[in-house]
């Protein structure tokens, strides 16, 4: 255990006195000695834990997870838990900046990766949930709901005083939060925007659409206000979001980096890790930690990148992957590099650039949510796709569609069809579930990703 | 002889629309689901047309091309069919008047939206109500569209002519409710498979035709009227949605000798529950009557509840003594809900089969043996 937490970021100084608390959560998730070693063999194969900035990511990763875990042992008062809750992250961090009494978890983001992508063992997690409402098979459904559901309903993750999801991408999630309701009690609450925007609105974000979901949020603060007992004012939002600004900055940084460097200086596997620590509902000192982390990260990838040293071959043709990487299984991400793809950007990262945004931390929030490619109908997301291509000298696209998500696996052909009508590049469509490891199928995407790779070489050549 | 005046009018109403399409109407498609406001449509003297075509396994098929297996079927079927040129009211639409409703329907209209050959208003459809600003967003939708459709048919839309249009869908509904209501007390004047072939109609006929056809079949069956009784069991059917031609279940269960007395479904057949109350500001009055006087569909926040609730009344009002739930593969909001509903039927005793159907045929051999089991274990139990 203790060079697990050495693996994560923990000093000696810290493992001496979080050890119970994390040996306590990790009973609780049932995590054996194996898995320990597991774990461990996981996390150097998978993660360049050699550099320190990885390190701090992780070790803010699990102690979040940690902390969720024991947070009604450890009597704290009220815990709120947002899930597929853009904008909930914004709050979390104004309600944890405020009080120690109160525990916001946000998504399954931890979870997902100390259980999924660390220790292997989500499977067990998403058969809970398919024994509930979420049934295995051709419905498809999302595996990233299984990991709300299953965590819940084992008992893992507390039962919270409030249950809040969104309707910005989906209605699956909120269908999920209302059965919880139904059958468990849970109070919940929902954060909603109409997705009609039209492709004639585009580039520009919808003032309809940015000011309903405003009005929305706002409403869930009042919620959240009821339940906590304290005011969460625009101040403190603005605070939190200031300081996300900055660590927004030092992630385009890492991008810029990751995205102009040959070869690439690191595994595509640690996306998600950043995602998540884009989202933790951390307070304005974590988000500072966080932002530490990111910069360390940066500077040794600078390093890196002037020694020339890489983890693919320098001239590894250049892919952009739809959506994020696997969400609890790092594998697909690796076994790229292994075969010799760089996996240089994924589309979440695509945006819409705005001059004007609003002073109103709510406005704020409902206009940023309108310019990522994965919130975009095909009409707006194919055209940005297609330029990121062109901007970031792509050979080939990886467009994975995740089943889970009909808003975004609906366009995985219409993709396809695009890129090869307008750029003229190799584009490997792969059926595909974020969240569910048991769609791994390695020798079938080893071979995949080699004939991907020859034709994106054969391609350049020509 | 009624029948055959409905047969004659719809097979008739395609070359009627060419018509008047060549005389300048504009016909304007609409997605299912009862959230688009025919009445705005008809009041701007334009033609609304519901696009409900499901059942068929070929323009789901069709559709792979484009988007993807976990697309559900009738949202496969409304591009293939626009893919195939084969359904004339497919091809002539001039508008489609999209409602953002699930992500399946959502997509058939994105997917549109992207081919670009078609004028679309994406109406989005708040999936709460609970908070006043989303019922403002809906009526506001609502003005926009009245201004597009206005622009788009250069005809002006009027108070007058919607008030006209409300009266004209209220009787409509209301015909629909009283024919569906005689089927609380006698059995077989008219099968479930006639009352959705029935509701399918009113969505495609002239509505002025519509409402003098429903009064006769009314009229009609009232005067047969009689309380009988049978062995059929009586059935509920729900589920997300029936597609015009999508009668495969429906066509088992009457051949298995059950009789479906009543159906909840989201899409894909007109709500007729309630009446849109025209008060003196007509967009809120469409607006709260589309929106929030009316049972939720899955899709909505809230909505499982207020869904069961209303079920369980049927099943008393209908004297139900079996659920048949009827879902599409991969509509994964009512496939959530089947395990509350199975659940919460199996506490009140009341027994639920769960259907689903991807439109092949393949399944037919399964789902007639299927059916046949439930109903005798409904007969077991009226026993």
């Amino acid at each position: 255990m203790i060079e697990l937490l050495k693996l994560c970021g923990f000093s000696e100084q810290e493992i001496e006195s979080e050890l119970p608390r994390v040996g306590k959560a990790f009973n609780k998730l049932g995590i054996t000695v194996e898995d320990i070693e597991r774990g461990k063999q996981r996390l150097t194969k998978y993660y360049d834990v050699e550099l320190k900035g990885v390190r701090k990511a992780l070790r803010l990763i699990v102690r979040e997870l940690v902390d969720a875990l024991l947070v009604r042992d450890e009597g704290m008062k009220k815990v709120i838990y947002g899930f597929m809750a853009p904008g909930f992250d914004l709050l979390s961090s104004a309600l944890v900046t405020k009080s120690r009494d109160v525990c916001s978890i946000h998504h399954s983001w931890a979870f997902q990766i100390v259980v999924g992508c660390i220790f292997g063992k989500i499977e067990p997690i998403l058969e809970e949930a398919e024994r509930k409402w979420l049934k295995a098979g051709m419905v498809a459904h999302c595996a990233n709901l299984k990991t709300l559901v299953g965590p819940i309903v084992l008992g893992l993750y507390p039962k919270p005083d409030l249950l809040v999801t969104t309707g910005f991408l989906c209605e699956t999630s909120p269908k999920t939060v209302d059965l919880f309701h139904e059958l468990y009690d849970i109070p919940v609450w929902y954060v909603d925007a109409c997705q009609d925007r039209t492709c004639g609105e585009y580039p520009e974000p919808s003032n309809r659409v940015a000011s309903s979901t405003a009005k929305s949020l706002e409403r869930l603060a009042e919620r959240i206000q009821e339940v906590v007992g304290f005011e969460i004012t625009n101040d403190m939002l603005l605070e939190v979001q200031d300081a996300k600004g900055k660590l927004n900055e030092a992630f385009g940084r890492i991008r810029g980096l990751v995205e102009s460097s040959t070869p690439l200086p690191l595994s595509p596997a640690h996306e998600n890790i950043w995602m998540c620590l884009n989202v933790l509902a951390l307070s304005i000192d974590g988000i500072t930690e966080a932002t530490e982390a990111v910069d360390t990260l940066y500077e040794e990838l600078q390093e890196r990148v002037a020694k020339g040293l890489g983890v693919v071959e320098k001239e590894a043709p250049r892919v952009l992957a739809t959506l994020p990487m696997g969400q609890t299984d790092p594998r697909l991400e690796y076994l790229a590099c292994e075969v010799g793809i760089a996996i240089v950007a994924t589309d979440r990262n695509l945006e819409v650039s705005i001059k004007e945004t609003s002073e109103d931390p709510y406005m704020k929030f409902g206009i940023g949510m309108q310019l990522g490619a994965m919130h975009m109908p095909p009409a707006m997301r194919i055209p940005l796709l297609i330029e990121g291509c062109k901007k970031l000298n792509i050979d080939g696209v990886l467009d994975r569609f995740h089943v889970g998500c009909r808003a975004v696996a609906g366009d995985a052909l219409l993709i396809e069809n695009a890129i090869n009508k307008e750029l003229g590049i190799p584009v490997l469509l792969l059926e595909w579930e974020n969240f569910d490891p048991r769609v791994y199928k390695h020798e079938e995407y080893k071979r995949r990703l080699e004939i991907f790779k020859t034709m994106m070489i054969v391609n350049r050549q020509s | 002889m009624q029948e055959e005046r409905l047969a004659i009018h719809l097979r008739e109403r395609p070359s009627q629309l060419k018509e008047a399409k060549n005389k300048g109407v504009k016909i304007i498609g609409y997605f299912p689901g009862n959230y688009v406001p025919e009445e705005l449509i008809y009041a701007s003297g334009a033609v609304p047309l519901c696009l409900i075509n499901g059942g068929d396994s070929q323009p789901a098929e069709a559709a792979l091309s484009v988007v993807p297996q976990v697309i559900c079927p009738f949202a496969r079927a409304q591009i293939g069919e626009r893919l195939l040129k084969e359904n004339p009211y497919y091809s002539m639409i001039d508008m489609l008047v999209a409602p953002i409703t699930c992500q399946h329907l959502k997509k058939v209209a994105e997917v549109w939206e992207y081919n670009g050959d078609l004028e679309i208003f994406k109406l989005g459809i708040p999936h709460q109500h609970n908070n006043d600003f989303e019922l403002e967003y809906f009526t506001d939708r609502l003005r926009v569209l009245k201004d597009r459709l206005q622009v788009f048919t250069g005809n002006k839309i009027t108070d007058e002519k919607i008030t006209q249009a409300i009266g004209l869908y209220n009787k409509m509904r209301e015909l629909l409710k009283n024919i569906s209501s005689l089927r609380c007390t006698s059995p077989s004047l008219l099968s479930g498979l006639d009352f959705v072939k029935l509701n399918h109609a009113s969505l495609n006929a002239d509505p002025a035709f519509m409402v003098d056809f429903l009064d006769s079949v009314y009229h009609e069956l009232k005067d047969k009227q009689q309380v009988t009784k049978t062995d059929a069991p009586r059935i509920l059917l729900i589920g997300p949605n029936i597609g015009y031609g999508d009668y495969k279940i429906l066509e088992l269960v009457k051949a298995a000798g059950g009789d479906i007395v009543i159906e909840e479904i989201c899409e894909g057949i007109r709500y007729y529950w309630n009446k849109i109350k025209s008060k003196d500001d007509l967009f809120k009055s469409l607006a709260k009557g589309y929106l929030v006087d009316r049972v939720p569909c899955a899709f909505m926040r809230y909505s499982t509840r207020k869904r069961f609730d209303f079920t369980l009344k049927l099943v008393k009002d209908f004297g139900v003594s079996g659920v048949i739930w009827y879902e599409l593969l991969c509509c994964e909001t009512y496939d959530s809900e089947s395990y509350f509903f199975s659940q919460e039927m199996g506490d009140r005793n009341i027994p639920m089969l769960i259907l689903e159907s991807d439109y092949s045929t393949v399944d037919t051999g399964q789902l007639k043996t299927r059916i046949e089991a439930f109903i005798e274990i409904l007969r077991g139990v009226m026993e």
